[in-house]
Protein backbone atom coordinates (compact mmCIF):
# COMPACT_ATOMS: atom_id res chain seq x y z
CA UNK A 1 0.00 0.00 0.00
CA UNK A 2 2.68 2.58 0.89
CA UNK A 3 4.28 1.85 -2.28
CA UNK A 4 1.53 2.42 -4.42
CA UNK A 5 0.68 5.41 -2.57
CA UNK A 6 4.38 6.42 -3.53
CA UNK A 7 4.62 5.71 -6.87
CA UNK A 8 1.34 7.71 -7.18
CA UNK A 9 2.83 10.58 -5.08
CA UNK A 10 6.17 10.34 -7.12
CA UNK A 11 4.50 10.81 -10.46
CA UNK A 12 2.31 13.92 -8.77
CA UNK A 13 5.31 15.30 -8.29
CA UNK A 14 6.99 15.14 -11.30
CA UNK A 15 3.96 16.44 -12.84
CA UNK A 16 4.09 19.54 -10.52
CA UNK A 17 7.87 20.15 -11.87
CA UNK A 18 6.45 19.90 -15.19
CA UNK A 19 3.66 22.67 -14.44
CA UNK A 20 6.73 25.03 -13.10
CA UNK A 21 8.82 24.19 -15.40
CA UNK A 22 6.27 25.02 -18.68
CA UNK A 23 5.63 21.84 -19.75
CA UNK A 24 2.56 21.27 -22.10
CA UNK A 25 0.67 19.04 -23.92
CA UNK A 26 1.94 15.63 -24.58
CA UNK A 27 5.36 16.36 -23.22
CA UNK A 28 3.32 17.60 -19.76
CA UNK A 29 1.88 13.60 -19.89
CA UNK A 30 5.41 11.64 -20.35
CA UNK A 31 7.24 13.71 -17.78
CA UNK A 32 5.12 13.06 -15.48
CA UNK A 33 5.11 9.38 -16.65
CA UNK A 34 9.01 9.75 -16.03
CA UNK A 35 8.12 10.36 -12.40
CA UNK A 36 6.40 6.97 -11.83
CA UNK A 37 9.01 5.21 -13.74
CA UNK A 38 11.76 6.45 -11.62
CA UNK A 39 9.60 5.61 -8.43
CA UNK A 40 8.43 2.55 -9.90
CA UNK A 41 11.81 1.45 -10.36
CA UNK A 42 13.34 2.25 -7.13
CA UNK A 43 10.31 0.54 -5.53
CA UNK A 44 11.24 -2.46 -7.65
CA UNK A 45 14.93 -2.81 -7.19
CA UNK A 46 14.22 -2.04 -3.58
CA UNK A 47 12.75 -5.02 -3.13
CA UNK A 48 15.84 -7.05 -3.57
CA UNK A 49 19.40 -4.67 -2.90
CA UNK A 50 20.21 -3.51 -0.26
CA UNK A 51 22.32 -0.68 -1.23
CA UNK A 52 20.10 2.28 -1.87
CA UNK A 53 23.07 3.93 -3.48
CA UNK A 54 23.81 1.13 -6.11
CA UNK A 55 19.94 1.44 -6.45
CA UNK A 56 19.73 5.16 -6.86
CA UNK A 57 22.40 4.95 -9.76
CA UNK A 58 20.29 2.60 -11.60
CA UNK A 59 17.34 4.32 -11.57
CA UNK A 60 19.36 7.40 -11.97
CA UNK A 61 20.40 5.32 -15.64
CA UNK A 62 17.31 4.05 -16.36
CA UNK A 63 15.39 7.20 -16.15
CA UNK A 64 18.08 9.19 -18.49
CA UNK A 65 17.60 6.66 -21.07
CA UNK A 66 13.82 6.89 -20.66
CA UNK A 67 14.75 10.75 -20.65
CA UNK A 68 16.96 10.55 -24.03
CA UNK A 69 14.38 8.47 -25.71
CA UNK A 70 11.41 10.74 -25.39
CA UNK A 71 13.27 13.34 -26.28
CA UNK A 72 14.13 11.82 -29.68
CA UNK A 73 10.90 10.77 -29.93
CA UNK A 74 9.59 13.68 -29.41
CA UNK A 75 12.16 15.98 -31.50
CA UNK A 76 12.57 18.19 -27.90
CA UNK A 77 15.45 19.10 -26.05
CA UNK A 78 16.48 16.17 -23.56
CA UNK A 79 16.74 18.68 -20.03
CA UNK A 80 12.63 18.34 -20.64
CA UNK A 81 12.33 14.69 -19.28
CA UNK A 82 15.31 14.61 -17.02
CA UNK A 83 14.64 17.26 -14.68
CA UNK A 84 11.35 15.87 -14.29
CA UNK A 85 11.96 12.13 -14.17
CA UNK A 86 14.53 12.05 -11.35
CA UNK A 87 12.38 14.53 -9.24
CA UNK A 88 11.25 12.07 -7.00
CA UNK A 89 14.94 10.65 -6.68
CA UNK A 90 16.04 13.64 -5.54
CA UNK A 91 16.70 13.27 -1.88
CA UNK A 92 15.02 15.88 0.03
CA UNK A 93 14.29 13.65 2.91
CA UNK A 94 18.21 12.70 4.07
CA UNK A 95 19.06 16.36 3.17
CA UNK A 96 16.62 17.78 5.88
CA UNK A 97 17.74 14.84 8.45
CA UNK A 98 21.29 16.05 7.94
CA UNK A 99 20.36 19.12 8.87
CA UNK A 100 18.10 18.23 12.36
CA UNK A 101 21.50 16.77 12.84
CA UNK A 102 23.38 19.74 12.57
CA UNK A 103 21.06 21.57 15.03
CA UNK A 104 20.39 19.33 17.43
CA UNK A 105 24.45 18.79 17.49
CA UNK A 106 24.22 15.31 17.09
CA UNK A 107 27.79 15.16 15.44
CA UNK A 108 27.18 11.46 14.70
CA UNK A 109 24.09 11.27 13.09
CA UNK A 110 24.90 14.52 10.95
CA UNK A 111 28.14 13.16 9.33
CA UNK A 112 26.36 9.49 8.44
CA UNK A 113 23.33 11.41 7.02
CA UNK A 114 25.68 14.33 5.38
CA UNK A 115 27.53 11.63 3.70
CA UNK A 116 24.23 9.41 2.89
CA UNK A 117 23.12 12.45 1.02
CA UNK A 118 26.05 13.29 -0.56
CA UNK A 119 26.07 9.76 -1.72
CA UNK A 120 22.57 9.78 -3.13
CA UNK A 121 23.35 12.41 -5.10
CA UNK A 122 26.43 11.15 -6.01
CA UNK A 123 24.79 8.43 -7.51
CA UNK A 124 22.17 10.23 -9.31
CA UNK A 125 24.72 12.12 -10.39
CA UNK A 126 26.73 9.57 -11.91
CA UNK A 127 23.99 7.44 -13.79
CA UNK A 128 23.43 10.99 -15.60
CA UNK A 129 27.20 10.88 -16.70
CA UNK A 130 27.07 7.45 -17.89
CA UNK A 131 24.32 7.89 -19.74
CA UNK A 132 25.09 11.48 -21.35
CA UNK A 133 28.86 10.16 -22.04
CA UNK A 134 26.98 7.25 -23.91
CA UNK A 135 24.99 8.95 -25.69
CA UNK A 136 27.32 11.51 -26.76
CA UNK A 137 29.38 8.40 -28.57
CA UNK A 138 26.49 7.20 -30.31
CA UNK A 139 25.20 9.89 -31.70
CA UNK A 140 28.70 11.42 -32.91
CA UNK A 141 29.71 8.08 -34.32
CA UNK A 142 26.53 8.28 -36.69
CA UNK B 1 25.55 38.83 -42.19
CA UNK B 2 24.55 41.58 -39.44
CA UNK B 3 21.43 40.60 -39.57
CA UNK B 4 22.13 36.63 -39.27
CA UNK B 5 24.24 37.21 -36.14
CA UNK B 6 21.37 39.66 -34.56
CA UNK B 7 18.91 36.61 -34.92
CA UNK B 8 21.50 33.97 -34.16
CA UNK B 9 22.36 36.24 -30.57
CA UNK B 10 18.72 36.75 -29.75
CA UNK B 11 17.65 33.07 -30.50
CA UNK B 12 20.94 31.68 -27.99
CA UNK B 13 19.98 34.19 -26.07
CA UNK B 14 16.42 33.01 -25.28
CA UNK B 15 17.74 29.56 -24.82
CA UNK B 16 20.05 30.62 -21.84
CA UNK B 17 17.10 32.25 -20.37
CA UNK B 18 14.97 29.37 -20.71
CA UNK B 19 17.54 26.95 -19.21
CA UNK B 20 19.26 25.14 -21.81
CA UNK B 21 22.78 23.28 -21.34
CA UNK B 22 25.80 25.03 -22.77
CA UNK B 23 26.62 22.37 -24.87
CA UNK B 24 23.01 22.83 -26.50
CA UNK B 25 23.46 26.21 -26.96
CA UNK B 26 27.00 26.33 -28.47
CA UNK B 27 26.24 23.41 -30.63
CA UNK B 28 22.94 25.49 -31.71
CA UNK B 29 24.77 28.31 -32.86
CA UNK B 30 27.63 26.75 -35.01
CA UNK B 31 24.27 24.85 -36.69
CA UNK B 32 22.93 28.47 -37.60
CA UNK B 33 26.31 29.71 -38.29
CA UNK B 34 26.59 27.83 -41.26
CA UNK B 35 22.74 27.69 -41.98
CA UNK B 36 22.95 31.40 -42.21
CA UNK B 37 25.90 31.51 -44.54
CA UNK B 38 28.99 32.25 -42.26
CA UNK B 39 31.97 30.67 -43.31
CA UNK B 40 33.40 30.51 -39.79
CA UNK B 41 31.74 30.22 -36.30
CA UNK B 42 32.93 31.01 -32.67
CA UNK B 43 31.03 30.73 -29.95
CA UNK B 44 31.62 30.98 -25.90
CA UNK B 45 28.83 30.88 -23.71
CA UNK B 46 28.73 30.93 -19.86
CA UNK B 47 25.76 31.19 -17.93
CA UNK B 48 25.44 34.88 -17.83
CA UNK B 49 27.43 36.02 -20.84
CA UNK B 50 27.40 34.76 -24.62
CA UNK B 51 30.03 35.90 -26.87
CA UNK B 52 29.57 35.39 -30.96
CA UNK B 53 31.57 35.65 -33.76
CA UNK B 54 31.10 35.45 -37.73
CA UNK B 55 33.20 35.53 -40.67
CA UNK B 56 32.19 35.96 -43.95
CA UNK B 57 34.05 34.47 -47.19
CA UNK B 58 35.44 38.19 -47.57
CA UNK B 59 37.18 37.72 -44.14
CA UNK B 60 35.31 40.26 -42.53
CA UNK B 61 34.21 39.13 -38.90
CA UNK B 62 31.54 40.42 -36.89
CA UNK B 63 30.99 40.02 -33.04
CA UNK B 64 28.47 40.05 -30.36
CA UNK B 65 28.18 39.92 -26.88
CA UNK B 66 25.42 39.87 -24.59
CA UNK B 67 25.62 39.47 -20.80
CA UNK B 68 22.30 37.67 -19.57
CA UNK B 69 20.92 37.82 -16.17
CA UNK B 70 18.40 35.96 -14.52
CA UNK B 71 18.63 32.35 -15.80
CA UNK B 72 15.25 30.35 -15.18
CA UNK B 73 13.36 27.19 -16.70
CA UNK B 74 10.42 27.76 -19.23
CA UNK B 75 10.56 24.17 -21.11
CA UNK B 76 8.25 25.03 -23.33
CA UNK B 77 10.22 28.19 -25.14
CA UNK B 78 13.01 25.77 -25.39
CA UNK B 79 10.90 22.99 -27.35
CA UNK B 80 9.76 26.18 -29.52
CA UNK B 81 13.17 27.04 -29.72
CA UNK B 82 14.31 24.08 -30.68
CA UNK B 83 11.88 23.41 -33.75
CA UNK B 84 13.00 26.95 -35.17
CA UNK B 85 16.13 26.32 -35.12
CA UNK B 86 15.76 23.00 -36.94
CA UNK B 87 13.66 24.96 -39.60
CA UNK B 88 16.31 27.53 -40.15
CA UNK B 89 18.95 24.84 -40.68
CA UNK B 90 16.43 23.02 -42.91
CA UNK B 91 17.02 26.27 -44.59
CA UNK B 92 12.81 26.14 -45.71
CA UNK B 93 12.51 29.85 -43.71
CA UNK B 94 13.09 33.15 -44.59
CA UNK B 95 14.83 35.76 -42.79
CA UNK B 96 11.15 38.06 -41.65
CA UNK B 97 9.60 34.89 -40.48
CA UNK B 98 12.34 33.63 -38.27
CA UNK B 99 12.07 37.27 -36.79
CA UNK B 100 8.19 36.59 -36.72
CA UNK B 101 8.33 33.28 -35.25
CA UNK B 102 10.88 34.81 -32.46
CA UNK B 103 8.55 37.56 -31.52
CA UNK B 104 6.06 34.85 -31.03
CA UNK B 105 8.21 32.56 -28.73
CA UNK B 106 9.55 35.68 -27.12
CA UNK B 107 6.06 36.93 -26.26
CA UNK B 108 4.86 33.33 -25.40
CA UNK B 109 4.32 33.18 -21.48
CA UNK B 110 4.30 30.45 -18.61
CA UNK B 111 1.40 28.68 -16.65
CA UNK B 112 -1.01 31.42 -14.81
CA UNK B 113 -0.19 32.41 -11.27
CA UNK B 114 -3.30 30.48 -10.27
CA UNK B 115 -1.90 26.98 -11.94
CA UNK B 116 1.31 27.61 -10.11
CA UNK B 117 -0.02 28.21 -6.91
CA UNK B 118 -2.04 24.64 -7.86
CA UNK B 119 1.52 23.36 -9.04
CA UNK B 120 3.46 24.14 -5.15
CA UNK B 121 0.41 22.85 -3.28
CA UNK B 122 0.53 19.50 -5.15
CA UNK B 123 4.15 19.28 -5.33
CA UNK B 124 4.50 19.97 -1.16
CA UNK B 125 1.73 17.87 -0.45
CA UNK B 126 2.80 14.57 -2.73
CA UNK B 127 6.25 14.67 -1.36
CA UNK B 128 4.97 15.50 2.11
CA UNK B 129 3.18 11.60 1.52
CA UNK B 130 6.19 10.20 -0.57
CA UNK B 131 8.15 10.27 2.54
CA UNK B 132 5.43 8.83 4.90
CA UNK B 133 3.96 11.91 5.63
CA UNK B 134 -0.39 11.51 6.93
CA UNK B 135 -3.34 12.93 4.74
CA UNK B 136 -3.80 16.02 7.56
CA UNK B 137 0.16 16.79 7.27
CA UNK B 138 0.55 16.66 3.52
CA UNK B 139 -2.39 19.78 3.76
CA UNK B 140 -0.71 21.43 6.33
CA UNK B 141 2.51 21.05 3.87
CA UNK B 142 0.72 22.21 0.85
CA UNK B 143 -1.26 25.63 2.74
CA UNK B 144 2.56 26.32 3.25
CA UNK B 145 3.80 26.02 0.04
CA UNK B 146 1.18 28.57 -1.17
CA UNK B 147 3.34 30.88 1.25
CA UNK B 148 6.36 29.66 -0.47
CA UNK B 149 4.87 30.66 -3.71
CA UNK B 150 4.51 33.87 -2.66
CA UNK B 151 7.58 34.61 -1.63
CA UNK B 152 9.16 33.28 -4.86
CA UNK B 153 6.86 35.16 -6.87
CA UNK B 154 8.16 38.63 -4.30
CA UNK B 155 11.65 37.73 -4.24
CA UNK B 156 11.25 37.65 -8.58
CA UNK B 157 9.22 40.97 -8.55
CA UNK B 158 11.84 42.99 -5.79
CA UNK B 159 14.53 41.20 -7.84
CA UNK B 160 16.04 39.69 -5.03
CA UNK B 161 19.26 37.65 -5.13
CA UNK B 162 18.26 34.05 -5.62
CA UNK B 163 19.88 32.67 -2.43
CA UNK B 164 18.15 34.78 -0.55
CA UNK B 165 14.86 33.82 -1.92
CA UNK B 166 16.16 30.26 -0.82
CA UNK B 167 17.00 31.21 2.65
CA UNK B 168 13.64 32.60 2.93
CA UNK B 169 11.63 30.09 1.78
CA UNK B 170 13.15 27.56 3.90
CA UNK B 171 12.76 30.08 6.60
CA UNK B 172 8.93 30.76 6.55
CA UNK B 173 8.43 26.35 5.90
CA UNK B 174 10.28 25.43 8.69
CA UNK B 175 8.51 28.22 10.66
CA UNK B 176 4.94 27.35 9.78
CA UNK B 177 5.50 24.18 10.56
CA UNK B 178 6.82 24.34 13.65
CA UNK B 179 3.60 27.04 13.92
CA UNK B 180 1.47 24.00 13.11
CA UNK B 181 3.16 21.68 15.52
CA UNK B 182 2.35 24.34 18.52
CA UNK B 183 -1.21 24.75 17.58
CA UNK B 184 -1.23 20.92 17.89
CA UNK B 185 -2.50 20.40 14.49
CA UNK B 186 0.19 17.73 13.96
CA UNK B 187 2.72 15.48 15.88
CA UNK B 188 6.12 16.05 14.28
CA UNK B 189 7.17 18.59 11.66
CA UNK B 190 9.85 16.75 9.93
CA UNK B 191 7.22 15.33 6.89
CA UNK B 192 5.57 18.67 5.81
CA UNK B 193 9.52 20.73 6.24
CA UNK B 194 10.42 17.41 3.72
CA UNK B 195 7.61 18.52 1.53
CA UNK B 196 8.44 21.93 1.39
CA UNK B 197 12.04 21.40 0.85
CA UNK B 198 11.92 19.42 -2.22
CA UNK B 199 10.33 22.65 -3.28
CA UNK B 200 13.25 24.23 -3.25
CA UNK B 201 16.02 21.90 -3.38
CA UNK B 202 18.09 22.81 -6.56
CA UNK B 203 17.53 19.28 -8.27
CA UNK B 204 17.53 21.08 -11.85
CA UNK B 205 20.18 23.25 -11.02
CA UNK B 206 22.17 19.75 -9.75
CA UNK B 207 21.44 17.57 -12.88
CA UNK B 208 21.84 20.81 -15.12
CA UNK B 209 25.56 21.21 -13.45
CA UNK B 210 26.39 17.91 -13.97
CA UNK B 211 25.60 17.87 -17.31
CA UNK B 212 27.33 20.62 -18.17
CA UNK B 213 30.77 19.90 -16.44
CA UNK B 214 30.76 16.21 -18.09
CA UNK B 215 30.29 17.23 -21.83
CA UNK B 216 32.97 19.57 -21.44
CA UNK B 217 32.00 22.72 -20.31
CA UNK B 218 33.62 22.99 -17.20
CA UNK B 219 33.15 26.75 -16.93
CA UNK B 220 29.96 26.91 -16.83
CA UNK B 221 29.74 23.23 -15.03
CA UNK B 222 31.28 24.69 -12.03
CA UNK B 223 29.36 28.29 -11.65
CA UNK B 224 26.19 26.20 -11.42
CA UNK B 225 27.71 23.82 -9.07
CA UNK B 226 29.06 26.72 -6.97
CA UNK B 227 25.26 27.90 -6.90
CA UNK B 228 23.88 24.62 -5.35
CA UNK B 229 26.21 24.52 -2.81
CA UNK B 230 25.07 28.03 -2.00
CA UNK B 231 21.59 27.22 -2.28
CA UNK B 232 21.95 24.23 0.12
CA UNK B 233 23.86 25.86 2.85
CA UNK B 234 20.65 28.66 2.16
CA UNK B 235 18.06 26.13 2.83
CA UNK B 236 19.92 24.94 6.13
CA UNK B 237 20.62 28.22 7.64
CA UNK B 238 16.87 29.14 7.05
CA UNK B 239 15.85 25.78 8.63
CA UNK B 240 18.28 26.91 11.77
CA UNK B 241 16.86 30.05 12.55
CA UNK B 242 13.67 29.15 12.17
CA UNK B 243 13.97 26.04 14.49
CA UNK B 244 16.37 28.21 17.00
CA UNK B 245 13.48 30.55 17.38
CA UNK B 246 11.02 27.95 17.87
CA UNK B 247 12.98 26.39 20.30
CA UNK B 248 12.07 23.12 18.43
CA UNK B 249 14.67 20.06 18.43
CA UNK B 250 13.52 18.20 15.71
CA UNK B 251 14.93 14.60 16.11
Amino acid sequence: MTQILQIITGCLGSAGFALLYNIRGKRFVFAALGGLLATLFYILFGLFMENEILNYFICAVLASLYAEIMARILKTPTTTFIITSLIPLIPGGSLYYTMTGAFSGDFEYFVSKGLYTLGLAGALAAGIIVVVSIVKIVVRKR
Amino acid sequence: MEKSLEIIMDISEQMLLSGAEISRIEESILRLGEALGAKRTDAFIITSNMEVSLHDENGVSYTQTRRVPNVGTDIEKLHRLNALIRKICYGTITHEEIEKELKKIKASRAYSFGIILLAYALIAGAFTLFFGGSILEAVCSAVISLVLALIVKGAELAALNKIFSKFFCSFASALLAFVCLKLGIVATVDHIIIGNIMLIIPGVGLTVAIRDLFVGDNLSGALRSIEVVLFAFAIAGGYFLAAGLMGGVAI
